[in-house]
């Protein structure tokens, strides 16, 4: 009886995740299609073969999509990168001295959450104009470095370590610099890989921002690119689910080699002694 | 802060402002001055340039508030973020309460559960422009219908929503399914000694145990729902009739498409100003009514 009841249970489970993601099946299959499959009644899920290529090529037809996944890497990269660095050092500084005013600066940055990114994207725009990076990487992502949240984590981090460690260190003849990237750094990669990947993805995934500081049609993002796809009056809906697919496949791998760090972020963390 | 107080250095050092410099220079350029500039900028008169030429007080706001264009973006935000936040948060769960328990089958239909946060806003938005299509779109053909989702006035902004709930229940789904597992087992069973049944259980222990979690959801949707913009821009472009146009895609249409930066700021400074009321409003339910539960 509890046998059964598990498996309805988990049955019903099943049905859910599957009505769920039903939309990710529609695309796949749909960008196998061909148009004439695509409005046959009655609807099927499944194409006749997947060997049916079409779609991709339209799409690859209509935007050059490979320099598009390329951008999107190259941003994504500096993006993570960077805004991991300068937490890093910011974390340090917070954790490791005291200076003067260094409350009212934690508080500032930390108070940089409260503003939501997305209201004041036309002030910087004009920034980004006025600093000649429209169409450049660097003015792609450099709205997003500032991370106060990975800070916040970052410097409790640091704090929790044993101050012998520093110490040592430091009676060894040990700079900061090194410290930081020799000691610390590889002591954190765990949480320093989360914090890398969530920037990662955050800005894989951006869209309006890319939008606004991208004119040129070789240096948009993938996903401005793929928006193109469709527009108000001549609009292949095979190719557009052809150009969501293909846009999927990164986004895919990226979920599943960063899943384990969105939920168990406190689990990974130094090995102290 | 346990190593702070032991490194104190008595004199003036330079040293500890080059590490927090960086970002301090990032937060400073790219959030601080932007705020700032856009406070100003809804105060003042400003060219198509961008340049402040005069300080022209509550003008602006009184020019935006007269506007129907601003009556129909503001109510449609409100209605995504108060329609939004109790589905997502019922939604993820009543997923987390299904997938709580471990079971052979568990990695499967959590992955499932968590799958649509893998998925981009813009991809998200293409295919379900493509569903929702009046003649290859599969929804009307599975319903037998021949509505226009997006294209009529009675039915866009409803599924514009059905979009945002969809791209916010996998992490929040995550949340709430830590927040579940962390509960210890000792509290549970207790109560189903004292002979309380499954929905007493999740109503006096387990929903208490993770009302940190449901606020935590709440406030972070809620301020998403409120900056709703880029399924209006794939999808609808604020159509039909501007049935779903919401504050940040008219914010960037008066700002960037017409060049009327004051005007744009406006509505920025509206968004702030709901941002932290539903934020603060938040806050003070989790306050006065979860934890008294």
């Amino acid at each position: 009886m509890k046998l059964i009841k598990s498996a309805l249970w988990q049955l019903t489970a099943l049905c859910a995740g599957l009505i769920l993601v039903f939309p990710l099946i529609y695309a796949v299959f749909g960008a196998f299609k061909t148009p004439a499959e695509f409005g046959a009644w009655p609807p099927s899920l499944l194409p006749d073969s997947f060997g049916n290529l079409e779609n991709f090529k339209a799409v690859f037809k209509q935007i050059p999509m490979l320099r598009y996944m390329l951008n999107s890497l190259i941003t994504s990269l500096i993006t993570g990168t960077v805004k991991t660095l300068l937490s890093c050092l910011a974390a340090y500084g917070f954790a490791y001295y005291d200076f003067r005013g260094k409350k009212a600066l934690f508080f500032l940055i930390l108070a940089a959450m409260m503003l939501p990114a997305d209201t004041l994207i036309l002030t910087n725009y004009r920034t980004v104009t006025r600093l000649g990076l429209i169409d450049t990487y660097l003015g792609i992502c450099v709205v997003s470095f500032v991370g106060a949240s990975q800070l916040l984590l970052l410097r409790g981090e640091l704090c929790r370590l044993p101050a012998s460690l520093w110490d040592a260190a430091k009676m060894d003849g040990c700079g900061d610099l090194r410290y930081l990237a020799f000691i610390l750094m590889p002591m954190e990669r765990g949480i320093l890989l989360t914090l890398f990947l969530q920037a990662f993805v955050a800005q894989w995934n951006s869209y309006l921002w890319p939008l606004l500081v991208t004119t040129r049609m070789d240096m948009r993002t993938v996903q401005v690119g793929i928006s193109m796809l469709t527009s108000a009056e001549n609009t292949n809906y095979e190719t557009v689910l052809a150009g969501s697919a293909a846009a999927l496949v990164p986004s895919l791998i990226l979920f599943f080699v960063s899943r384990k760090s969105f939920t168990g972020a406190d689990a990974s963390g130094a090995e102290v002694e | 802060m346990v190593a702070a107080g032991v490194f104190a250095k008595k004199r003036f050092c330079i040293k500890p402002y080059l590490f927090v410099l960086p970002m301090l220079l990032f937060a400073v350029v790219f959030v601080y001055y932007p705020f700032f500039r856009t406070f100003l900028n809804g105060f003042s008169l400003v060219n198509a340039q961008g340049r402040l030429l005069r300080y022209t007080g509550l003008d602006n706001f009184r020019y935006l508030f007269g506007r129907r264009e601003f009556a129909s973006a503001l109510g449609n935000t409100l209605m995504l973020t108060t329609v939004n936040v109790p589905v997502t948060v019922v939604l993820s769960l009543t997923l987390a309460v299904i997938a709580a328990k471990k079971r052979t089958l568990s990695p499967l239909y959590e992955t499932l559960f968590s799958l649509p946060m893998a998925v981009s806003m813009a991809t998200a938005a293409l295919i379900w422009k493509t569903m929702f299509n009046p003649t290859v779109g599969i929804v009307n053909r599975l319903l037998g219908t021949e509505l226009g989702w997006f294209e009529s006035r009675d039915t866009a902004l409803g599924t514009l929503l059905t979009l945002t709930v969809w791209m916010g229940v996998g992490f929040n789904f995550l949340v709430f399914l830590s927040a579940l597992r962390g509960i210890s087992p000792d509290t549970v069973g207790a109560a189903q000694v004292d002979g309380a049944g499954r929905f007493q259980v999740f109503w006096h222990i387990r929903l208490p145990a993770i009302a940190p979690s449901v606020v935590y959801v709440a406030s972070s949707n809620a301020v998403l729902a409120l900056m709703t913009s880029g399924p209006v821009m794939i999808i609808t472009q604020g159509g039909p009739s501007r049935a779903t146009s919401t504050l940040i895609y008219m914010m960037y249409t008066s700002g960037y498409a017409s060049g009327n930066d004051s005007l744009a700021a406006c509505v920025s400074l509206v968004t702030f100003a709901l941002t932290f009321a539903f934020t603060f409003l938040l806050l003070f339910l989790e306050r006065d009514k979860v934890r008294g539960l």
